[in-house]
């Protein structure tokens, strides 16, 4: 029988819910308070969460380090790429400068290029902030073999 | 005229940062020490929420109080649990660098707008063209957002580089953990 | 310049400004990537030189058109994040063009000695950052924008300095100091920053000169400026906030050492003088009085103390970067004279002193690697086993002492000009002295590579051994740069009177 049965169950219920609102977090950031850096933090205490209940090993094998390494890099590839990617969409003639969402969708009375954007960005911020927050906790809970009993 | 009564709350709540501050600075215990620099960020987050500022709040709270109290407590489990005790060695020029600092913010006082001045500077020309441009110019009903990741967003994509560049400077000095799983992750690449 | 102006392609060149940031940010993230050292340094290589010609291109559109400005997001100023270009910033970046070239070339060798090869790609990532934060500091009109590309470069910088723990574990110990004072300088600068914001309600650097202009100052400003100064006076090595820098030289990897004691100071400094000419005015009562009570000052007593430090340095890499902490007080010296002449005379030596310290330590490096020598007494017979490294050694060395046919003379000739039309006959003997204290650093160096007989082993004479090419080219161009700028003067001096023309405005 595993030890903290009632932990266990309970997180297993809390973690996808956690992911979920880290995600509402992320996309309702237009609107209401967040954005893509909280909802990083959010995703990646899920994981901790994880980590903490059910072991170093068993969260690394559903996040490998390898990911976060590159993913930590991938999200300010994204960022900067939407930059690019508004230097290159200037089909309507005038250049846009870089980071001018407006570039991305022709819509302008709606500003739906100004949504587009600030969501790609969030993203980009959100994948370099989880992967980053999970950098870290591995690399110091890794250098712990376990989290010993009188410990928690 | 209207006095507003939250101001109470905001001094409560500065009482209570203070008190903790000087604990932490006190205690020798590592792990009292983390928990209170939770406490210290949940009291700043209410106190950002009484200043209306709940973005900032939400960022705090999370980061502040969740996480980062979570990496150091893993760091601590690294070292020790008990700070080693003071010196009775008193650092006069530390001291005085905190001083001279403290002073040149006193000094600074008198000319500073009054709390929630409408017509200070911060409050009347920048942070208003954005509360009245946002609208028209990107439409999201969050200014915050549409100035963080639009106005400004030149530097929302340096404050991620800034993140990005932590995480290099955890993988190349402390790896990820054992030196079994670095092996590992060479013969991955 | 107008060939320079027409360098790059229309489509490119209007997106210069920026491109010159984002393309080193896209190389770290993709240099993160590389599954080789070999290959990331590739990645690193190519951006160095896609910045180079950046920065000339710019240099160009900067002389024909006049200031360049860049509205980030589309954004015009006060509202979006300006990125501007002048004559006083475009010499900064094109310093950061070509030693980021010469030191990438220098690197390869240098880092596969020293950095495990496992984590290789990763520190070229990290330097790709730090290089990527200074030219944003570089670039950017907007004050706040400075604070974080100035964190950008500064945590990148806290790591791979931390990386020659490979060689001397004392690396990370020197590396924390400067994180623990960096940061408290950063947190200076943002408290300064902020307080300029309360007074102005802008953080456009242009917008905020202008609403002080209008307003007036008061205390909430002269607080900004303390603060302000002081935090970016830690970055620049300004005595006494200098602590940080002797360690983070010695125990740095060789090509990191290279890098920052050539760009980074310079860039803090550039941003001072950015803060303290174009947003304060320098005939505000508190500037100009900070001019001659702070600045010369701290710029004399750098000059004096730190060269007496270096006197006394067992360690080689050490002895120079008290040396730097000296042309650091020069530089401030040229700033707190307040005019344009001193302040060109402080520009001048900032760029020649990139080019006698790059060459310095990139020698530095190469008997490092080649006999892995760090202490000055290890020197001994560097000039019969590695003569081509011993000699470029020699001309900057002589450069750094001011020596005629050097451009160490030139800028020194140029600040004692300065100091007598400001009619400074202390600073002149503050000036001889300390150029006598560097001779004596440099005859040190110099005796032990020269004069002494290399150690035997077993008997054995050791043996002439070459640095790589790769570490000897740029060593030798730099060198040859301290003599061709001695006779060409013209290019850099010209740089250095526009650039503080542009803040002095011809006064």
């Amino acid at each position: 029988m595993s030890p903290h049965l009632i932990l266990r169950i309970v997180s297993k219920l809390l973690i996808p819910l956690i992911v979920v609102f880290g995600f509402y977090v992320h996309f309702h950031g237009d609107f209401g308070p967040g954005g893509g850096f909280q909802a990083g933090v959010i995703i990646a205490v899920a994981v901790i969460l994880y980590a903490l209940i059910f072991g170093m090993d068993e969260a690394r094998r559903a996040v490998p380090p390898v990911a976060v390494r590159y993913g930590a890099a991938l999200g300010v590839l994204i960022y900067v790429g939407t930059g690019v990617l508004t230097l290159f969409m200037n089909g309507a003639g005038e250049p846009l400068n870089f980071l001018d969402y407006d570039a991305l969708h022709p819509d302008q009375s709606h500003h739906t290029g100004q949504h587009y954007g600030i969501l790609l960005v969030e993203l980009g911020v959100l994948t370099t902030v989880t992967s980053v927050m999970l950098a870290i906790f591995y690399a110091f809970a890794g250098r712990v073999p376990d989290i010993k009993d009188e410990d928690w | 005229m209207h006095t507003d009564l939250t101001q109470y709350l905001d001094y409560a709540l500065i009482a209570m940062l203070l008190a903790v501050g000087i604990a932490i600075v006190r205690l020798r215990n590592l792990f009292a020490v983390v928990m209170l620099t939770g406490v210290y960020s949940l009291l700043s987050a209410a106190w950002f929420v009484s200043l209306d500022a709940v973005d900032v709040a939400f960022t705090e709270a999370a980061v502040g109080a969740g996480i980062s109290t979570v990496l150091m407590l893993g760091a601590m489990l690294l070292t020790a649990r008990e700070s080693e005790p003071a010196g009775q060695k008193r650092h006069w020029a530390a001291f005085a660098v905190v001083a001279a600092a403290g002073a040149a913010l006193f000094f600074a006082i008198p000319d500073m707008p009054v709390y929630g001045d409408p017509d200070s500077p911060a409050n009347s020309y920048v942070g208003m063209e954005y509360m009245d441009r946002t609208p028209d110019e990107i439409a999201v009903p969050n200014v915050v957002t549409a100035v963080l990741a639009s106005y400004r967003g030149y530097d929302t994509m340096g404050e991620t580089v800034v993140v990005f560049s932590a995480a290099l400077g955890v993988m190349l000095l402390l790896g990820f953990g054992t030196g079994r799983r670095e092996e590992d992750e060479e013969d991955e690449l | 310049m107008d060939m320079l102006a027409s360098l790059l392609p229309a489509g490119v060149a209007y997106h210069a400004p920026v491109l010159i940031v984002i393309v080193p940010l896209i190389a770290a993230a993709l240099a993160a990537f590389m599954p080789k050292g070999v290959w990331a340094w590739g990645v690193a290589m190519a951006t160095s030189v896609i910045v180079a010609i950046l920065a000339f291109g710019l240099l160009g559109q900067v002389g024909v058109h006049g200031a360049v400005s860049y509205d980030v997001g589309g954004w015009a100023p006060p509202h979006g994040i300006e990125i501007r270009l002048d004559n006083l910033n475009v010499p900064i970046l094109i310093l950061l063009g070509v030693l980021g070239v010469l030191s990438l070339v220098y690197a390869l060798p240098s880092v596969a000695d020293e950095i495990a090869r496992k984590q290789q790609a990763l520190f070229y990532s990290a330097f790709l950052v730090c290089f990527a934060g200074l030219i944003g500091v570089t670039v950017a009109g907007d004050a706040f924008n400075v604070f974080v590309f100035l964190e950008i470069s500064s945590i990148a910088t806290y790591t791979i300095i931390a990386m020659g723990v490979g060689k001397d574990r004392r690396a990370l110990t020197a590396s924390y100091n400067y994180l623990v004072l960096g940061t408290i300088g950063a947190t200076f600068f943002v408290i300064g920053v902020g307080f300029l914001y309360m007074a102005t309600g802008t953080l456009n650097m242009a917008d905020m000169a202008a609403v002080l202009e209008q307003n007036g100052h008061n205390r909430v400003t002269q607080a900004a400026f303390a603060f302000i100064v002081v935090g970016l006076g830690l970055k620049a090595a300004m005595f006494p906030l200098h602590v940080w820098l002797p360690n983070a030289y010695a125990f740095a990897p060789n090509f990191v050492t290279v890098f920052l004691a050539s760009t980074a100071t310079k860039v803090a400094f550039y941003a001072l003088v950015r803060f303290v000419f174009s947003i304060f005015h320098p005939e505000v009562a508190f500037v100009s009085m900070s001019f001659t009570w702070l600045f010369a000052v701290v710029g004399v007593v750098a000059m004096m103390v730190a060269s007496v430090q270096a006197v006394f340095q067992t360690d080689a890499r050490r002895l120079l970067a008290y040396s730097s902490v000296a042309q650091v007080g020069y530089m401030m010296l040229g700033l707190g004279m307040g005019t344009a002449a001193g302040l060109s005379a402080g520009l001048l030596h900032l760029m020649n002193h990139a080019l006698m310290k790059g060459a310095l330590f990139m020698a530095l490096g190469a008997f490092a690697l080649n006999f892995g020598v760090r202490q000055v007494k290890d020197l001994a017979g560097l000039g019969k086993t590695m003569p081509a490294s011993a000699m470029a050694f020699t001309v900057a060395g002589l450069s750094l002492v001011g020596v005629p046919l050097t451009v160490g003379f030139t800028s020194k000739w140029y600040l004692v000009t300065a100091a007598l039309e400001r009619g400074w006959w202390w600073a002149v003997a503050a000036l001889m002295i300390s150029s006598l204290l560097a001779l004596a650093y440099v005859a040190r160096l110099l005796a032990a590579i020269w004069m002494e007989n290399a150690p035997s082993h077993h008997g054995e004479a050791a043996q002439r051994r070459l640095a790589p090419w790769m570490m000897m080219v740029p060593m030798v161009i730099l060198a040859a740069a301290n003599v061709y700028f001695f006779f060409h003067a013209d290019p850099l001096v010209g740089l250095a009177r526009a650039a503080a023309d542009a803040v002095m405005g011809g006064r």
